[in-house]
């Protein structure tokens, strides 16, 4: 004897079939705020994974190495030497020192203009990836070796220097701060960056070779160098790999004069700051789940009270107190349960149509444990809000409830 | 043989009030009742003579304050919510005077309501509730909704609900109270055929022209049976 629980699942939605609008309306809230959490969670995750690959377009996995300008070093306080870059050969990176100082152009007669004078190695784009030419190439490492008056420009250092023309093949004409001027044959120009770091990458860079910058800068000493960029070989560990780095630098400089970073490193920052972003939103969005529940919370008290007949009959016919609270709480789960379905339909859709149509969002992200999370949620919302209903129409005497007009 | 109803000195007193001044009704006092199988009898009396009261303690949704009890034999003093329910889904089937049909199930799913709490398959209760639709002569509205339905067919319904149930007992309170002539002597004649194939029926009414159809009139007065107790 006693009831098959399926039984209640068949009966619940019967009764909220039978009042179609009202249940809608009931659920609509549930609607929302599934939907608010769901889309909130995953666009959080779709922006992360975002920002990571924009981050490893612009930057790659790599190491940088620099003067450690938080604790007053400056390139000429704590420039990376020859014998340092002799060290980090040992590791599973690849070495690219680099140089920079700032140079101007004459924008029109008499007005000059700062851009960046960037000394790097030949080859550039095989060495790091993350750069890629446009047009022309990049100089060679025999042209970099040799100190050849060869530039490579940036996206915007080629509209800036020929505004309206072909760069390539053209002599760009430089000034040193001081007044000595450079000639540098313009052999190639870079792709802009791509993503919202894109940003970053896209200032006035003229690339030329480090040994020209060292025979012809005021300022820039032989040997040295500003900073390095370590792109990490396949299958090497970024974080040892970053440990390992630190440890050449303290040994041969002592702690706080060079600061080494990693793109992962970077990785971690904005999970985190992201992580945080996606809880503060998900709370609110948690919010509205809770005036969603507080809504069918009304509901179910409605349907008890107009439904106080229905219950006194089921009791005379032999219904007991359990089975009528059974029944009305699971009329509430159903509702919630149905509410956070359509809401997880309604968030796939929109992160469907963001992916479309925004292009920072590239991948389409809505996580089993997203989903299953805010079905969890629902149903939870629904046995909440659904218990003091269900003990109200559990606890109503059937001979007042038959009574009851 | 064993009385479905017999009750021995059943008591009926509500309390209301204050703590310091609590008013007592005597619904009921001393009543004694037997009532064997096979038995068509009619619970007659004046409003506020104790008839509902009785009506709802014969049928379990209300117990005695004092005296003795059994339905079907089985006492039922001290038995808990649930029991009393198993009880009442297995022995009694009521009869209402407004039907009480679950407006959005059809006839055949009304029917079929009461087997649910027993635990029946589906396709049994409805193979059930067609035999008992079709034995009140409703077999061609088994899916009509009740909104669809005359007043003397719905309260077929409710009684085809009852019968269902295989009751020990069909209490009817004043079937036919909302119902016009034509069908009140349907519904009666109703009653009449389920008593000639041996069914017990208590029938609550305050219609002499339905009383009289009874076989026996149990006249309550002031909470005590004035006439017709025993058997």
């Amino acid at each position: 004897m006693g009831m098959n629980p399926l039984e209640n699942f068949r009966m619940a939605f019967e009764s909220l079939w039978g009042n179609k609008l009202r249940s809608f309306l009931a659920l609509l809230g549930i609607v929302i705020g599934v939907f608010a959490v769901t889309a909130m969670i995953s666009l959080g995750q779709m922006a992360t994974a975002g920002i990571t690959q924009d981050l490893e377009a612009v930057a790659g996995r790599s190491i940088f190495v620099q003067p450690n300008f938080n604790e007053g070093q400056d390139f000429s306080s704590a420039p990376i030497r020859e014998e340092d870059l002799q060290a980090l050969q040992a590791l599973p990176v690849t070495v690219i020192p680099q140089l920079f100082t700032s140079i101007q152009y004459e924008s029109k007669p008499g007005e000059r203009r700062s851009m960046q004078l960037q000394g790097t190695p030949g080859d550039l784009p095989k060495l790091d990836p993350t750069n890629k030419i446009a047009r022309g190439r990049y100089f060679t490492d025999l042209e970099a070796r040799g100190g050849l008056a060869v530039a490579v420009l940036s996206d915007r250092a080629a509209k800036d220097l020929f505004p309206g023309r072909e760069a390539v093949g053209q002599v760009a004409r430089l000034y040193y701060p001081g007044g000595a001027r450079i000639d540098l044959t313009v052999v190639g120009v870079l792709e802009p960056p791509s993503g919202i770091f894109g940003g970053f990458g896209s200032s006035a860079t003229v690339y030329t070779p480090i040994q020209l910058i060292w025979n012809t800068s005021p300022t820039a000493r032989r040997g040295e160098y500003a900073f390095v960029i370590l792109p990490l070989k396949k299958g090497a560990d970024a974080q040892q790999v970053t440990r390992q780095v630190q440890r050449i630098f303290e040994s041969r400089y002592g702690k706080g004069k060079y600061q080494v970073q990693s793109t992962e490193s970077f990785q971690g920052t904005l999970r985190s700051v992201t992580l945080i972003l996606q809880a503060l939103l998900g709370a609110i969005a948690g919010l509205s789940l809770l005036v969603g529940g507080i809504g069918i919370m009304n509901i179910m008290l409605v349907s008890v009270t107009e439904r106080t007949r229905e219950i006194g009959l089921r009791k005379a016919l032999g219904a007991t107190s359990g089975q009528i609270r059974q029944q009305f709480l699971i009329e509430a789960v159903v509702l919630t349960l149905v509410g956070g379905l359509l809401g997880v339909v309604l968030a796939a859709g929109l992160l469907l149509l963001i992916t479309a149509t925004v292009p920072f969002f590239k991948v389409y992200i809505l996580s089993p444990t997203t989903v299953f999370l805010a079905l969890a949620v629902s149903a939870l919302v629904g046995l909440f809000f659904g218990v003091w209903p269900a003990a109200r129409a559990a606890a109503l005497d059937p001979i007042e409830a038959l009574r009851y007009e | 043989m064993t009385p479905v109803v017999e009750m021995r000195g059943v008591t009926k007193v509500y309390r209301s009030g204050s703590s310091t001044r609590t008013v007592e009704v005597h619904a009921l006092s001393g009543v004694d009742l037997v009532i064997y199988p096979g038995e068509y009898v009619a619970l007659m009396g004046p409003s506020g003579s104790g008839k509902s009261t009785l009506m709802h303690i014969i049928g379990l949704l209300d117990s005695p304050t004092e005296g003795q009890y059994s339905l079907g034999g089985e006492p039922v003093r001290g038995l808990g919510e649930a029991q009393l329910a198993r009880i009442r889904n297995q022995r009694v089937g009521f009869v209402f005077q407004a039907f009480f049909l679950l407006p959005r199930l059809t006839a055949l799913h009304n029917v079929a309501l009461p087997l649910v709490y027993r635990g029946l398959p589906a396709a049994e209760r409805l193979k059930r509730a067609r035999k008992a639709l079709e034995s009140v002569g409703l077999g061609d509205r088994l899916d009509h909704l009740p909104s669809e339905l005359s007043g003397g067919q719905k309260q077929r319904v409710a009684i085809a609900r009852a019968l269902v149930q295989e009751p020990d007992l069909l209490l009817a309170d004043e079937p036919t109270g909302n119902l016009d002539s034509k069908s009140s002597d349907e519904i009666m004649e109703l009653f009449d055929a389920l008593h000639r194939q041996g069914k017990t029926i208590v029938m609550v009414t305050h219609e002499p022209d339905v009383g009289a159809r009874a076989k026996r009139i149990v006249r309550l007065r002031d909470g005590k049976v004035a006439d017709g107790g025993m058997a």
